[in-house]
C-alpha cells in the first residue's frame, strides 16, 4: 500500500493505494498516532484503494475517535467492494463517506 | 487411366472439359481413374460438379497432387471424405535454418520470418502428423493458445508440418539470452500451464497418460528389488483417473513468445492424467536429465543446469503460490519418482546399460528413486491445498494462492475481494492465536462446485481447538466512540460469506467457509 500525503494548512489528504490490510494497516495507524495533532480536517481518498479487511477498518476507527475530538473526517471515492463492508459491519454509519 | 486438370476450372470451362474427359474414360466402371492436380490453380463448383459426375460413373477415383487452396476446397465439400484426395507435398529445404524446438518426435526449424517446420523423426510419420494435427485442433478449440499446421511438407526423406509463427522466439532462448527476463517467463509459463490443467477434455479424446505409466512400472519390475518394484506399480496404479489435460512434454522450448501472445507447440504428446505426470517430465527436463551430465542440459535447452534448477524451482513455487519448501518438496519427490521411473525405463530400451556411463547414469537414478520409494505413500498432491505456516509474514502468500485460484475458474473481482477480506480474517486469527507462542501449520483447501459457482475454503490447523462462530458478534450500531475493535473480523466473514461450520476432529481445528457466487 502506499500513502500519499497532501497537507493543505490543517486539512490533510490521504490518498490511499492498494490494499489496507493486516500486512499494511500498521503503516496508517503509525501515521494517524503521529501526525493528526494540527489536523482539523481529514480527508481519506479511497480512489485507489482496492481493499480493506477487518485491519483497516479498526484504523479507520481510530482516526473516527481522533478526529471526533480535533474536527472532522470524510472519506471519498470508496468503490463498491469497500462500500458493501462498511453496510455489513456498520461502519457506514459510523463514518462520512462520500 | 489419368487426367491432368491444369489452371482454372470454373463454369467457363467445365462442360467442356467434363466432354473431354468422359469421352476417354475407359468403358470398365471399376478401373481406376486418376485426376492429376499438379497444376490444378482453382476449382468452382462447376467444376466439382464434374468430379462429382466422374465419381458417379468410375467410383474407384482419386484425386492426386492436390495444393493447399484446392485441398481446401475439396476438404470443405466433403469430397476428401467421399473419394481419395492426396495432397501435394511441397519440398521444403532446411539447410541452415536455425532449430527453435525440439521435441520426442522431432525437431522444429524456422523456415523464413513467418514459418516454422516440424520434421518428424519418423521417416513414416503421416499419421503422427495426423494425429498432432487433431490434438492441436482440439487443444485450441477447448482454449489452449497453440500453432495449428496448415500444410504438410517433404523435407528430403521425412516429412514435416508448416506452422505460421511470426517473430516467435522460445522461452528457452529468452532465458538463455536475457536471464534478467526469467521471473517473467515462469509468470507465462506457469499461466499456460494452469491454464492446460484447468482443461477437461472430453472422453476419449485423449490417451490417458496413467495407463502409459503403469507400464513404465511394470517395465521396472525386472530391474528394481521385489518390493519397491510392487511399490512402485501400486503407487502408479493409485494415481486417480483425472480427465484434465497435460501437455506431457512441457519444456521452456515448447513455449513460443510472438509479438502479442504466448503459444504453446509440439502438441504430440498431449494426454489427459494427474499433474503429477506433467511435473515428472517438467523435473526431467530442467533438472533429472542433467543429473549425472551437467552439460546435457546446455545442449538441449541452450542455458545451463543452474538456470534450470531455479527455473524448476520457481515455476512449482509459481504454480502452486507458495514458497513453503515442505509442500514444494513434496510435490517435487512425488514428481521425481515418476519422472526416475520414465528416464531410467527409456534409458534401458536404448542401451544404457551396455555403456560405463549409461550404467552409472542409471544407478545414480535407481538410487534416488529407492530412497523417495521408501518415504513415499501416494503420488498425489492436491493443487487446491496450500500448507502453510500460519505467520501473518505470510497473508499475501495465503491472499496470492486463493485469488490465483479464483481467477482461474472465472470468479468475478468483486467476490474474490470479498472472500479475501474472508481468508484474512480466519488466516490472521489462526496465526495469531492457535499455535501462539508457537509456530505452527494451516492447510488452506480451496474448492469449487460449478453450476451454481460455489466456492468453499476450508482452514485445517492442529492448534488449540477454538470455534469461532461462538463469538458473540458485535453491535454494529453503536456510536464510533462506543465501538469495541474485537470480533469485528470473525463478523465480516459471517457476513460476506454464505456459510460457515466448524467441526474439531482428531485433534484439528476444520473451518469451511462457503460462498456462492
Amino acid at each position: 500500500m502506499t500513502i500519499n500525503k497532501n497537507l493543505n494548512g490543517s486539512e490533510l489528504t490521504l490518498g490511499l493505494e492498494g490494499r489496507l490490510d493486516t500486512t499494511t494497516a500498521p503503516e496508517l495507524e503509525t501515521v494517524i498516532q503521529n501526525e493528526l495533532s494540527d489536523v482539523k480536517e481529514l480527508v481519506f481518498d479511497f480512489k485507489n484503494l482496492e481493499y480493506i479487511s477487518s485491519a483497516g477498518l479498526r484504523v479507520l476507527l481510530s482516526a473516527q475517535k481522533i478526529m471526533n475530538k480535533n474536527g472532522n473526517m470524510k472519506i471519498i471515492n470508496v468503490n463498491d467492494m469497500i462500500t458493501e463492508i462498511f453496510e455489513v459491519t456498520g461502519f457506514i454509519d459510523i463514518l462520512t463517506v462520500e | 487411366m489419368k487426367f491432368d486438370l491444369k489452371g482454372r476450372i470454373d463454369s467457363i470451362n467445365a462442360s467442356e472439359i467434363e466432354k473431354e474427359i468422359f469421352d476417354s474414360l475407359p468403358d470398365d466402371e471399376q478401373s481406376p481413374v486418376v485426376l492429376n492436380a499438379e497444376n490444378l490453380e482453382f476449382i468452382s463448383s462447376a467444376g466439382l460438379r464434374v468430379i462429382l459426375h466422374i465419381k458417379q460413373t468410375h467410383p474407384n477415383l482419386k484425386i492426386v497432387g492436390v495444393n493447399s487452396d484446392v485441398y481446401e476446397i475439396l476438404d470443405m465439400v466433403g469430397f476428401t471424405e467421399i473419394m481419395t484426395v492426396e495432397k501435394a507435398y511441397r519440398v521444403v529445404s532446411i539447410e541452415g535454418c536455425e532449430e527453435i524446438g525440439r521435441g520426442a518426435n522431432g525437431t522444429i526449424y524456422r523456415i523464413d520470418s513467418d514459418n516454422v517446420v516440424k520434421v518428424y523423426n519418423n521417416a513414416d510419420a503421416l499419421a503422427d502428423i495426423q494425429h498432432e494435427r487433431e490434438v492441436a485442433k482440439l487443444a485450441l478449440i477447448l482454449g489452449i493458445p497453440t500453432a495449428l499446421s496448415y500444410d504438410v511438407v517433404k523435407v528430403g526423406e521425412s516429412y514435416g508440418s508448416v506452422f505460421e509463427l511470426l517473430n516467435a522466439r522460445s522461452f528457452s532462448k529468452i532465458i538463455a539470452n536475457e536471464p534478467e527476463k526469467i521471473d517473467w517467463c515462469v509468470d507465462e509459463y506457469v499461466k499456460m500451464l494452469k491454464k492446460i490443467h484447468s482443461t477437461v477434455v472430453p472422453s476419449g479424446k485423449l490417451p490417458d497418460m496413467k495407463e502409459t505409466a503403469v507400464t513404465w512400472a511394470e517395465f521396472m519390475k525386472d530391474y528394481l528389488p521385489d518390493e519397491a518394484g510392487e511399490k512402485l506399480c501400486t503407487l502408479m496404479n493409485n494415481i486417480p483417473h483425472d480427465d484434465h489435460m497435460i501437455h506431457g512434454d512441457y519444456h521452456t522450448k515448447n513455449l513460443e513468445l510472438t509479438a502479442d501472445e504466448v503459444l504453446l507447440i509440439d502438441m504430440d504428446t498431449l494426454a489427459v492424467g494427474h499433474p503429477v505426470f506433467e511435473f515428472a517430465s517438467i523435473y526431467n527436463a530442467f533438472v533429472g536429465f542433467s543429473e549425472y551430465d551437467h552439460e546435457i542440459i546446455k545442449k538441449f535447452q541452450g542455458f545451463d543446469r543452474e538456470k534450470g534448477i531455479e527455473f524448476w524451482n520457481k515455476s512449482l513455487s509459481k504454480y502452486f503460490g507458495t514458497n513453503c519448501k515442505a509442500k514444494l518438496k513434496e510435490v517435487e519427490d512425488k514428481a521425481r519418482i515418476v519422472g526416475y521411473t520414465r528416464m531410467i525405463r527409456r534409458s534401458i530400451r536404448r542401451g544404457g546399460l551396455e555403456t560405463e556411463s549409461g550404467k552409472a547414469e542409471i544407478a545414480l537414478w535407481k538410487d534416488e528413486l529407492l530412497q523417495l520409494l521408501e518415504k513415499t505413500d501416494s503420488l498425489v498432491f492436491n493443487v487446491n491445498e496450500l500448507e502453510i505456516e500460519a505467520v501473518k509474514e505470510n497473508l499475501s502468500d495465503v491472499q496470492d494462492y486463493v485469488t490465483g485460484y479464483l481467477e482461474q475458474v472465472n470468479c468475478p473481482k468483486k467476490q474474490i475481494m470479498q472472500i479475501s477480506v474472508a481468508v484474512e480474517e480466519i488466516f490472521v486469527n489462526i496465526s495469531s492465536y492457535a499455535y501462539a507462542p508457537e509456530i505452527g501449520r494451516v492447510i488452506v483447501r480451496i474448492e469449487i462446485s460449478q453450476q451454481p459457482l460455489t466456492v468453499s475454503i476450508t482452514f485445517i490447523d492442529h492448534g488449540v481447538q477454538y470455534d469461532p462462530l461462538k463469538k458473540a458478534d458485535p453491535d454494529v450500531t453503536l456510536s464510533a466512540e462506543n465501538r469495541d475493535i474485537g470480533g469485528l473480523g470473525i463478523f465480516m466473514t459471517k457476513q460476506i460469506m454464505d456459510d460457515i461450520s466448524y467441526e474439531y476432529v482428531d485433534g484439528k481445528n476444520i473451518l469451511t467457509l462457503k460462498k456462492d457466487i
